[in-house]
């Protein structure tokens, strides 16, 4: 087991290292200069020649990029362009915010997506199946921004049952000591805080986890309906096991394995496409701060936050890859 | 039947409130809500106090509330200034010193004295630390403090316009005493002796400001004011109707058409519309420093600025949300010259393709690409000049590139059609006049590109250095009138400010440069 | 041809997915032809509701919105097929490659997949449209190339699985150019997960292109791209939601006939499942 650890952490070297190349080439690449986009249409050459200077924009490439893997060493990401605040801050104070709905969505395409699943296995080709295919495939299908939309018109306005925007309610105004809204604002103490922020995470992580539900539901469907047919399950029946223990306990059961790679590499997909939903519902996290990073030719937040959803994705392909093995001991036994 | 939104509201609160909610809860969101402030604004402040201020509509407002000025303009047409951390001044005959005196008794929120010491030492320390303020602060040879209550401001040339810049943001006056002990961390906590004082600033979610009960004019009615930095345009709309927030700050509306929302709130009574006029201009402009090809022509210009539709792009595009511009000038300024209007280009399509037959050039040779900055409002401009060239049978193909890549095209003279602008950050013809149109600068700023004309130049140099206030006025009319009859461009519109607002804030006072608001008299019935 | 005809006749949902496709192909490629240009600004109709003469309402410039979502979805129909093809030649390229050849090549081929399928596809889209520039082939290359890692992947396992089978090691044994080998035995028997994929991406890639669209990455103004209609039209979605809704139902339907198709191919390809529905 300590073996293939090692193994595994050891193939993650290279990947690191050509991850790095790209995120640096890359925003090297983005045309534009920082010191133009923060001073705007107004600016004279000279105002933007003395804020260069000041920025230390004008170092050679490769100077640069050793400055910038030296300074990774020791956790110094360098420093904002357009704030002059330190990057990794920058970037660990708003990450909460989008692990939150992350967190949420996984939950909730977990919980919502399974059951839709095994049941569409169970009853297929049949109206329930029909039905709830056309619901998942249109998860897959659906523009999240449309999505979203929707979600804001009918509940949000029409309605008036949920928030649109923001984390709480503006009249709340309380130390934030974690970053996770809803545990801040439990240890505020503050009557209805707790409330108001999960009735802004609702939306949200609806349209976070809309695509992660359905695609589960659909893998675990064509799953599902692989092991129904297999033999095992037929030696089950027979044995006389109940439906539910053969459909849980042995079915599901073992296209849980493949279920937790496809959640495995979604969740990785959802952090990205967590910069719309950030967008949409103003949700201050790291998605959002990207984009206007990237906007505003903010080079050092670029790379850091690029850098940090490549190590999150990496940690959590690794964390899968392990419990996949813990799980299943063939792989074990093939992975050693 | 339709549930209101209240009655939906007490209908789920009915049913939450079987979860053992604390009765209190209600009211002390009601009470909060009567003295609390909740703005709407699209972005981050960039810099919260004068050292880092750029000319960005948050940070900049937040910091003429937070901060005093030595100057302010007097609303509601603010052509007139007034004395603020000022008593009275006096000004050299040859317009290079500037003295004050200071009033009395006016205090930082650290309890030290606002005196002539922190005057100078906020002015020189912004020149130390702002590039941005090179131009304007820069032009300061020496200031002097004969008493503490007494500053000179000794200028290296005769400069009008130093009493607007006084007036702006970036002139706020900081405490020392703070800036000694925080150091770096002031900029995060800055102290002024404004109306109000910085409590809180979560970036990407709020800045909150609490009310200063020592303010030296007399404390705020409000006791906090929340800004919340909402990005997306129909999100903060929904706010507004929702009750979530009170206002939206007017630099959102000048990004994007706001005539969507003037429909829908016109019609709710919870909802009032706020104008007032700015001074920025948006024009089509030519590479007027260009010599050569069809658009070096003065007749092909004037035949373009006569096919532009200027009524139909105001109500179609801007719905009664822009005026019209004539000249160099927006007619809110004190040194607008009437007279404009009648030189100016009318809508005249027949005229255009006239003219362009006397020049002798045909509309296919002026296809070309049309540059635009990006966003959604420029966008449906240039859609429309667009469509308004192809009626003389001008093809323009519409390219709106990134920011920098657009800038770096504009100075360099790449084009032919560009959709330019100017917001003026501080209240004086100069901001428009000098930065557009003066030769020598075509090349470093984005201008109007004016070829080497030395009469002209002369003229508005001299303007700008004029001390005597009637003298000034006249030689910005004579600048306009020489200006707007060399058609530089073809100038569309001026955006109003808008500001939607809960029908309860009263007591609002709205800037017209730079366009911020001042929360001190605000109060919510 | 009468297997297909039998297969779709039980398959209700393929069929679906085909009947909803061949219509949405016949609409774009004939429509636009037929009706008023998308293009065509006329201020005194604009924000009209839907009704006879424009059945699903005008835009906040008096275009025909219907017009719009039509020639509009020639663009975002080619797109999607040809992101696809790109990301497809690319990946399974290399993906073959990589799983036949085994060894060092494998090696570093797998770490480069791995080392941008590490990013977030969006955020990589993103990243590379800003550092390309905003257009619409900008976002399509960059779509591809954040695609093509998921082709390789597949092409990949597909090689690794058939290479081993008998008849590969009849045909090395047999002394087949390698290059013979991989394109008609490997190749051929791989394509059924990567057609299923392919289908399966066409409507991810427009998805994709759709949100670069939205914000601001993609098409630029007057081409009538989806994503970039319901961005610019969202100002007015409480007023004329008509506006955002006509352009972004369309996605959804497009993607959704993709996918349904996707469904279908994957069930033909897997011959336990054709001959359950049979």
């Amino acid at each position: 087991m300590h073996v293939f650890l090692i193994r595994r952490l050891l193939t993650l070297v290279p990947v690191l290292v050509i991850v790095l190349v790209i995120v640096f080439s890359l925003v090297r690449l983005i045309p534009g200069d920082p010191a133009v986009t923060l001073l705007g249409p107004g600016a004279t050459n000279a105002q933007i020649a003395a804020l260069r200077a000041q920025l230390n924009l004008d170092e050679p490439v490769l100077l640069q990029f050793w400055h910038y893997i030296a300074g990774l060493t020791q956790g110094d990401m360098g420093v904002s362009l357009k704030t002059g605040r330190p990057v990794l801050q920058e970037i660990l104070s708003r990450l909460p915010a989008t692990l939150e709905i992350a967190f949420g969505a996984v939950i909730v395409a977990i919980v919502v997506g399974t059951p839709i699943g095994v049941y569409s296995a169970i009853r297929v080709n049949r109206l329930p199946d029909h039905v709830l295919r056309v619901l998942s495939l249109t998860g897959v299908s659906m523009p999240a921004f449309l999505l979203a939309l929707l979600l804001q018109l009918v509940l949000g306005t029409w309605l008036g049952w949920l928030p649109v925007s923001g984390r709480i309610s503006s009249y709340y105004f309380f130390d934030e000591i974690t970053g996770f809204m809803l545990v801040d604002a439990w240890l505020s103490g503050e009557p209805g805080a707790v409330l108001s922020a999960l009735s802004h995470l609702v939306l949200p992580v609806i349209v976070l986890s809309s695509f992660l539900a359905a695609t589960l539901a659909r893998f675990i469907r064509a799953s599902m309906l692989e092991t129904l047919g297999e033999d095992f399950v037929r030696t089950a029946k027979a044995k006389g096991l109940s439906r539910r223990q053969v459909i849980v306990g042995h079915a599901l059961r073992n296209s849980l394995l493949p279920a937790i790679t496809v959640v495995g590499l979604k969740f990785a997909e959802m952090l990205g496409g967590a910069i719309l939903t950030e967008t949409v519902f103003s949700w201050p996290g790291l998605g959002r701060f990207m984009f206007d990073a990237i906007q505003s030719r903010d080079y050092p937040v670029i790379q850091g936050a690029t850098l940090i959803f490549a190590l999150l994705f990496i940690l959590t392909s690794l964390c899968v890859d392990l419990l996949y093995a813990a799980l299943d001991p063939r792989m074990r036994r093939k992975m050693t | 039947m339709e549930l209101t939104r209240r009655q939906f509201g007490r209908l789920t609160g009915a049913f939450l409130g079987t979860s053992a909610l604390p009765l209190g809860m209600a009211s002390m969101a009601h009470a909060q809500e009567a003295a609390t402030l909740v703005v709407a604004v699209p972005s981050n402040p960039v810099g919260l106090e004068p050292a880092n201020n750029k000319a960005e509509p948050v940070g900049s407002e937040i910091i003429l509330n937070v901060f005093d000025t030595l100057v302010e303009w007097v609303p509601p047409t603010f052509d007139k200034v007034e004395g603020r951390v000022a008593e009275s001044w006096t000004i050299s005959d040859d317009g290079k010193t500037f003295a004050f005196k200071l009033r009395d008794g006016i205090t930082f929120t650290d309890g030290t004295t606002l005196d002539a010491a922190a005057v100078k030492f906020s002015v020189e320390r912004t020149i130390k630390l702002n590039p941005y303020v090179e131009a304007s602060l820069g032009l300061i040879e020496t200031i002097e403090t004969p008493a503490p209550n007494e500053v000179v401001f000794t200028l290296k040339s005769a400069y009008p316009a130093f009493l607007a810049i006084l007036a702006q943001p970036q002139s706020g006056i900081v405490s020392p005493t703070a800036v000694e002990q925080l150091g770096e961390g002031f900029a995060d906590a800055p102290v002024g002796s404004g109306p109000f004082v910085i409590r809180n600033y979560t970036a990407d979610t709020r800045v909150v400001l609490d009310a200063n009960p020592d303010y030296f004019r007399g404390a705020p009615k409000l006791s906090r004011i929340m800004y919340r930095i909402i990005p997306e345009a129909s999100t903060r709309r929904l706010e507004l109707e929702n009750g979530g927030i009170d206002m939206i700050q007017q630099a959102s509306q000048l990004s994007a058409p706001a005539t969507e929302e003037i429909a829908a709130f016109s019609q709710n009574p919870d909802i009032q519309i706020l104008e007032s006029a700015s001074q920025i201009i948006r024009q089509l402009e030519f590479n007027n420093a260009a010599t050569e090809g069809p658009y070096a022509d003065p007749r092909v210009r004037l035949a373009i600025a006569h096919a532009i539709d200027y009524d139909g792009l105001l109500s179609g595009i801007f719905g009664g949300t822009a005026e019209r511009v004539y000249g160099p000038l927006t007619s809110n300024s004190w040194a607008y010259n009437p007279k404009v209007e009648e030189l100016a280009p009318t809508y005249d399509p027949e005229k255009a393709k006239t003219l362009l037959a006397e020049a002798g050039v045909s509309p296919e040779a002026l296809n070309t690409t049309l540059y635009s900055f990006g966003g959604a409002l420029w966008g449906a401009v240039a859609t429309f000049v667009q469509a308004n060239l192809a009626d003389i049978g001008v093809k323009v193909t519409i390219e709106q590139p990134e920011f920098p890549a657009y800038r770096a095209l504009q100075t360099a003279g790449q084009f032919n059609l560009a959709l330019d602008g100017r917001q003026p950050w501080y209240n004086d013809p100069d901001a428009h006049i000098t930065i557009g149109y003066l030769s020598s600068l075509a090349d470093t700023a984005m201008t109007f590109r004016m070829p080497k004309d030395d009469a002209l130049d002369a003229l508005i140099l001299a303007a700008q250095a004029e001390v005597d206030e009637a003298k000034r006025k006249a030689l910005y009319f004579e600048l306009q009138e020489k200006i707007v009859t060399r058609t530089p461009g073809a100038y569309l519109f001026s955006p109003k400010l808008i500001i939607f607002a809960r029908a309860n804030v009263k007591g609002l006072v709205v800037n017209s440069a730079p366009p911020l608001n001042e929360y001190w008299g605000v109060h919510k019935d | 041809m009468s297997e297909l005809k039998l297969f779709l006749r039980h398959n209700h949902l393929a069929l679906a997915g085909v009947i909803i496709l061949g219509i949405m192909l016949l609409a774009v490629l004939v429509g636009p032809l037929l009706l008023k240009s998308p293009i065509q600004i006329d201020m005194a109709e604009k924000l009209m509701p839907p009704s006879a003469t424009h059945p699903l309402g005008t835009d906040s410039f008096g275009r025909d919105m219907l017009a719009r979502v039509l020639s509009g979805g020639r663009y975002t129909l080619s797109i999607g097929i040809v992101i696809v093809a790109i990301a497809f030649a690319i990946g399974v390229f290399f993906g073959i490659l990589a799983g036949f050849c085994g060894g060092w090549i494998d090696t570093i081929i797998m770490r480069v997949v791995d080392a941008i399928l590490s990013f977030p596809a969006l955020v990589l889209a993103i990243a590379l449209s800003a550092a390309i520039g905003p257009s619409l082939q900008n976002a399509m290359i960059a779509v591809a190339i954040t695609m093509a890692p998921q082709f390789a992947r597949v092409a990949r396992s597909q090689a690794l699985a058939v290479s081993t089978r008998l008849y590969v090691e009849a045909a090395t044994a047999l002394g087949l150019s390698r290059r013979r080998i991989l394109l008609r035995y490997v190749l051929i028997n791989s394509i059924g997960p990567l057609l299923v994929q392919a289908s399966l991406n066409v409507g991810s890639a427009i998805l994709q292109t759709s949100a670069l669209g939205f914000l601001g990455l993609g098409a630029q103004p007057p081409m009538p791209e989806w994503g970039a209609d319901v961005s610019a039209n969202l100002a007015y979605a409480r007023s004329s939601p008509w506006t955002a809704l006509g352009p972004g139902v369309a996605i959804l339907l497009t993607v959704l006939a993709f996918n349904l198709l996707g469904d279908a191919l994957a069930d033909w390809f897997n011959p336990r499942r054709r001959s359950q529905i049979q």
